[in-house]
């Protein structure tokens, strides 16, 4: 897939290319040219099919990575592209133009991650959550645990030992 | 559409012939062999790790006491609960199991009106399926955590017999972190080491390749840490998870290879600083691991110690019993002068009772600490064992040690199945090979090979390198010709060691009788401590228990001034000597406070 | 002479393209279908806008089964990930299993044994089979016939059966864990596996004659619910509904996984692309798989390895990297996105089910015009299994 990434190379600003296997690689492309290297994959170079479309939070670095990916049957290949957002402006031009499907995707991501696709049809309509209150819940910011622990109860009566400190308890430890 | 698609249809009606598939008796079907049901513990084989509960993604399992498990070395004492409102029955916890104690039976009815009986004891709780024979047990191929300890690379025999180089290589990198993946932090180990070393914290810490932060934790509790991690007794090891159902981790090996892996320069500034001077001053006599380890804890707490050794260099045992090709002098060297960098003064070749008096030193000092240790060899007394060519082991390590002459012996013969039996044998035999080109030694003792008291590495090894070893052989008398020379160790075969009240009083075939032709005979049969330095009266003032100054837990005499740890007290081993320095550490500097009070 | 809707009802497009339906005009009727519907195929709802009893617009409502998997994922170790994955799709958990397994394996460096690829594909293929038998008991219901699911629910009953005595489980199997799998066959398995594929030949047999040569089955699916293929990238169609369309879409040859490049078959296609033509590919593809079990059972090997040395599974730490894994699933194309960070848990987990594009975005298009009596044929003929469109 090198020779793919040089053609593309040639045409878009694109990152550093990661083989993940021979029928699968990664690249990063700005948001700025995502929609024409989208279109380019799709109308030349044959990726017509949208397998999914995601995001990974890297709330250390402040980004949202977006990825598309996209697969070419008859090639057998798959590529995966990489869009670096600003976790502050979580803003994405939308694709569902290109895959009418794109708009369920964009919906989701709406929701679960808070970022923002305009124009994408009823992309803030509640999709899964209902009179969901808090920040997106697959931000990495929101803690399952801290919210199921807030919210429901648990069943009275667990509790745990650890085996090294019981251990010192009963047979070495203070007042022993 | 066709005819037949109007009238194929009614071949359905063909079932009203048929006999009905459904099970007639759904409620006594036995799920499969295999069936992940209801889960076993076989509390016998339990040791309460916890890695069940560890593993359990539901946050089914809790561990808890129960009445009829008593906390001891090697089992926590607690068993693992299981709520079945959250169990999803993946049996990861089966195959975690580090003893193959939880298992499943086939079993999957379980009616009862009360909700809160679902969370039960497996083993603990009695339930109609625990002697279930079918359902899921881990298969023989299937493991989540490797069981084979990563061999560690040591010199051939041949590259050893003749040098007293250090024999084990230490783990590299790559090695030590294979080792510490196989470790599941369960913290058994640490009850059983007398010194209760935070050994699943330094393992995580080789795992994370952090070795600083792992020395800083070593330190804080043995301040021998490049000693231990080579000649440790590794009682650790004993209690560890993963021996049940494989190899124990190689916490040795992974506490050296912290120590390898740190520059030395580094040491001082990880283990920090002492804290401000108290103005307190404590004298040690002996500067053994437990009296060196005293010393470490008390000039890190600020007080002035000054340790007193009559040999010439400090390490006691460990550097004077200990052959070099088992802890090279550098490493223990190391240790010592990290311990005196802490601002501890030491007088060597200071003879307690020669050059200075114990009132003295209780004059000058807040507290004096005897950690004299066990200087002198037992003796078997057998007839013409006084021949000036029968040696006590500890005398002759001592002169190999400190370059002292002696004649070496061609042909020797050690009584002793102990490791110092092993490390005198071991030692000559590469004298031997040195100056004569062949080794002729041969270890006899009363046990069993198997039973011998000596390391199962340190036989196979010293028979690698030559040592001949006779088992049930029982000492008679040593035979020497009319020019008086000595020509053999006479033995007697061993019927039986203990009496049927497990007193010791070996019994002996008095026709197999074997004389083992040598010029020398070594004793190996253990050591004592001497204490002329005490003095007549304060020897007389003090209380002793059966030849042995009596102390409390803390180490305490009956003076209040004195206090005694290691060896000369709680016979040998290492590690517990750096746990007694700890304790009489703990207990002077809590009188020290009391007395500012 | 076929139904001809009177267009002149229908709504007008507002402006900025939504439909203009001013329900106090009495002209159109808010329907909703499910969530508790026998038509609808697990936990979701299809909010239908009537016209008479023609559907003008629909709606996917999802989130009655969402259990946030992939966020709960994030904080469990990589195997404590594998018990909780198969709960993402119930009839046919284990391609959740494979495609987190194999993720995890690409990406720690991992190859999971030859013999543990070829017990992975017969599991792949008995769910297959079983997630079939749901469909068809789900597709002839949809239409008023009872008795075909009262049939393909023994004949599933018997595969859970192989399951159970197989993995140790009837439904969620947890067998296939990253490395490998759990355990070999069982002693006489293949020799109960071959009664039972005669048993669901047999029962296919009955199932055939009675459902598909059936006058009022076809009446009511012949024509109906037609895909166009040039849809099929547009909405990401892929499994059977894109082979009844005229595409040979199918991973298992594309991109053959496991041992799918040792076994003889051809993907099964149709070209009208309806519901009947759907239903009759998947009962094709459906035999195909008991010929494929049949394959396996005769070509894999007897002994071997079952599992890859796994670092110690409680301290696992995977690299930084990312990949998608796909599988052929019963409904077309499942996938498992797994980003890792180094760390001991996975960064993100984006499941990719293909209920997802097809109840979605694909059933709010095609259900527009057609009789509400059909909506539930429709969405079964799509063969949707919501828990993976919300996971």
């Amino acid at each position: 897939m090198q020779a793919l990434y040089h053609r593309l190379k040639a045409l878009f600003p694109l990152g550093e290319l990661t083989e993940q296997r021979e029928n699968l690689v990664f690249v990063t492309v700005d948001a700025a040219h995502l929609r024409s290297l989208l279109l380019q994959l799709r109308d030349i170079e044959g990726f017509t099919h949208l397998v999914l479309l995601t995001a990974v939070d890297w709330i250390e670095t402040g980004e949202f990575q977006l990825t598309y990916l996209l697969g070419n049957r008859a090639k057998r290949q798959d590529i995966g592209v990489r869009v670096m957002l600003s976790r502050e402006q979580a803003t994405m031009a939308t694709i569902h133009d290109l895959w009418p499907t794109a708009a369920t995707y964009q919906r989701e991501l709406r929701e679960m991650f808070g970022i923002d696709f305009p124009q994408s049809p009823g992309v803030n309509e509640e999709f899964i959550l209902e009179g969901w209150n808090d920040i997106p819940p697959y931000r990495r910011d929101f803690n399952t645990l801290d919210y199921a622990e807030a919210t429901y109860n648990d069943r009275p009566g667990r509790e745990s030992r650890d085996p090294a400190t019981y251990m010192r308890e009963k047979l070495y430890g203070e007042g022993h | 559409m066709s005819v037949r698609d109007l009238l194929s249809p009614f071949s359905a009606w063909k079932n009203v012939l048929r006999d009905p598939v459904t099970i007639a008796d759904p409620l006594n079907r036995d799920a499969a062999p295999r069936y992940r049901g209801f889960h076993q513990n076989d509390i016998a084989k339990c040791i309460g790790c916890g890695t069940c509960e560890t593993i359990c993604q539901n946050g089914a399992i809790d561990m808890l006491p129960v009445d009829s498990v008593a906390t001891k070395i090697g089992d926590s004492g607690l068993r693992p609960r299981i709520d079945y409102g959250r169990c999803c029955w993946c049996a990861l916890c089966v195959d975690i199991c580090m003893t193959g104690s939880l298992t499943m039976s086939n079993e999957y009815k379980w009616v009862d009106p009360n909700p809160d009986n679902f969370r039960f004891t497996p083993g603990i709780d009695r339930k109609s399926w625990d002697s279930a024979e079918l359902g899921y047990q881990r298969p023989e191929q299937h493991r989540l955590t490797e069981t084979k300890r990563i061999a560690m690379q040591e010199l051939e025999a041949d590259e050893r017999i003749d040098n007293f180089a250090e024999i084990v290589a230490g783990y590299t990198v790559a090695e030590a972190k294979l080792e510490a993946d196989r470790c599941v932090s369960c913290g058994i180990c640490v009850a059983t080491c007398p010194t209760h070393m935070a050994i699943p914290e330094y393992i995580a810490a080789v795992r994370d390749g952090d070795y600083e932060r792992g020395l800083k934790i070593l330190y804080e509790t043995n301040p021998f840490s490049q000693v231990c991690g080579r000649v440790c007794t590794r009682k650790c090891e004993t209690s560890c998870a993963s021996r049940h159902e494989g190899d124990a981790i190689a916490i040795r090996w992974l506490k050296r290879h912290i120590t390898d892996q740190v520059p030395y320069e580094r040491y001082r500034e990880i283990v920090g600083d002492p804290l401000p001077p108290t103005g307190k001053k404590v004298a040690i006599i002996g500067a053994g691991p437990a009296g060196l380890t005293a010393a470490f804890d008390l000039a890190r707490l600020g007080h002035q110690v000054t340790v007193f050794e009559a040999k010439g260099a400090g390490g006691g045992m460990t550097r004077y019993g200990i052959p070099e090709y088992r802890l090279p002098y550098e490493a223990l060297d190391r240790d010592i002068n990290l311990i005196l960098s802490m601002g501890v003064e030491i007088h060597y070749n200071c003879r307690i009772g020669v050059d200075r008096t114990m009132d003295s030193l209780q004059q000058d000092h807040d507290a004096v600490v005897l950690a004299i240790g066990l200087q002198q060899g037992r003796q078997t007394r057998i007839p013409q064992s006084n021949h000036e060519r029968v040696y006590r082991a500890v005398d002759l390590l001592h002169k190999i040690t400190a370059n002292e002459p002696f004649e070496l012996p061609h042909c020797a013969v050690v009584i002793g199945g102990g490791n110092v039996a092993m490390d005198i044998a071991r030692s000559l035999a590469r004298m031997q090979k040195q100056q004569y080109g062949v080794v002729n030694i041969t270890v006899t003792a009363l046990e069993e090979q198997q039973h011998f008291m000596a390391d199962a590495d340190e036989i196979k090894e010293a028979l690698e390198e030559g040592v001949l070893i006779r088992d049930r052989c029982g000492p008679q008398g040593c035979e020497v010709d009319t020019g008086g020379k000595l020509i053999g160790l006479k033995t007697w075969r061993v019927v039986s060691i203990f009496d049927e009240e497990r007193r010791f009083a070996p019994k002996y075939d008095e026709q197999d009788e074997v004389v083992h032709a040598c010029d020398t005979v070594i004793e190996a049969i253990g050591q004592f401590s001497d204490n002329s330095l005490l003095g007549e009266l304060l020897t007389e003032t003090l209380e002793w228990d059966r030849g042995r100054l009596k102390i409390d837990a803390a180490g305490r005499t009956s003076e209040p001034w004195l206090w005694s740890a290691g060896d000369c007290v709680k016979g040998p081993d290492v590690v517990s000597a750096v746990a007694d320095g700890h304790r009489v550490a703990a207990s002077i500097h809590q009188k020290l406070q009391e007395e500012d009070r | 002479m076929a139904y001809q809707p009177d267009r002149s009802q229908y709504p007008q497009r507002r402006p900025d393209g939504t439909l203009d339906i001013d329900l106090t005009s009495g002209k159109y009727l808010k329907l909703w279908q499910g969530p508790q519907h026998p038509g609808i195929t697990g936990n979701m709802s299809v909010e239908l806008t009537v016209c008479g009893d023609e559907v003008v617009a629909g709606k996917t409502h999802v989130g009655y089964l969402h259990r946030g998997f992939e966020k709960l994922m994030e904080r469990r170790t990589f195997i404590q990930c594998f018990p909780i994955v198969c709960r993402i799709c119930v009839p046919e958990p284990d391609f959740n299993e494979y495609c987190y397994a194999a993720a995890v394996e690409e990406l720690a460096g991992i190859t999971s044994p030859e013999r543990a690829n070829w017990i992975r594909t017969l599991i792949l293929e008995m769910g297959r089979i079983n997630s079939y038998m749901m469909y068809l008991g789900g597709q002839a219901g949809s239409l008023g016939q009872g008795v075909i699911g009262q049939w393909t629910t023994y004949a599933r009953d018997l595969m859970l059966d192989r399951f159970e005595e197989l993995t140790g489980a009837r439904i969620y199997h947890m067998f296939i864990l990253p490395g490998g799998v759990r355990d070999g066959l069982p002693e006489g398995f293949k020799q109960r596996m071959e009664e039972t594929l005669k048993e669901i030949e047999s029962i296919l047999k009955d199932v055939y004659n009675v459902m598909y040569c059936n006058a009022v089955f076809k009446k009511r699916t012949v024509g109906i619910g037609y895909i166009d293929p040039q849809l099929l990238d547009s909405y990401g169609i892929t499994g059977p509904t894109a082979r009844a369309a005229g595409v040979a879409k199918d991973v298992r040859r594309d991109q053959p996984y496991l041992v799918y490049d040792q076994l003889d078959f051809e993907p099964i296609t149709g070209k009208d692309s309806d519901i009947y033509t759907r239903a009759d590919v998947r009962r094709r593809d459906l035999l195909m798989s008991v010929d494929l079990i049949r394959q396996i059972l005769a070509k894999m090997p007897d002994s071997g390895e079952l599992m890859a040395k796994l670092p110690n599974v409680l301290h696992w730490q995977i690299p930084r990297g990312e990949t998608y894994i796909r599988g052929e699933c019963s409904r077309g194309e499942y996938g498992y996105y797994l980003v890792t960070d180094g760390s001991g848990y996975p960064r993100r987990v984006n499941v990719r089910g293909p209920s997802y594009t097809h109840a979605v975005a694909l059933l709010e298009r095609l259900i527009v015009n057609i009789n509400i009596a059909d909506v539930a044929a429709l969405m079964v003929s799509l063969h949707t299994y919501p828990p993976e469109i919300e996971r």
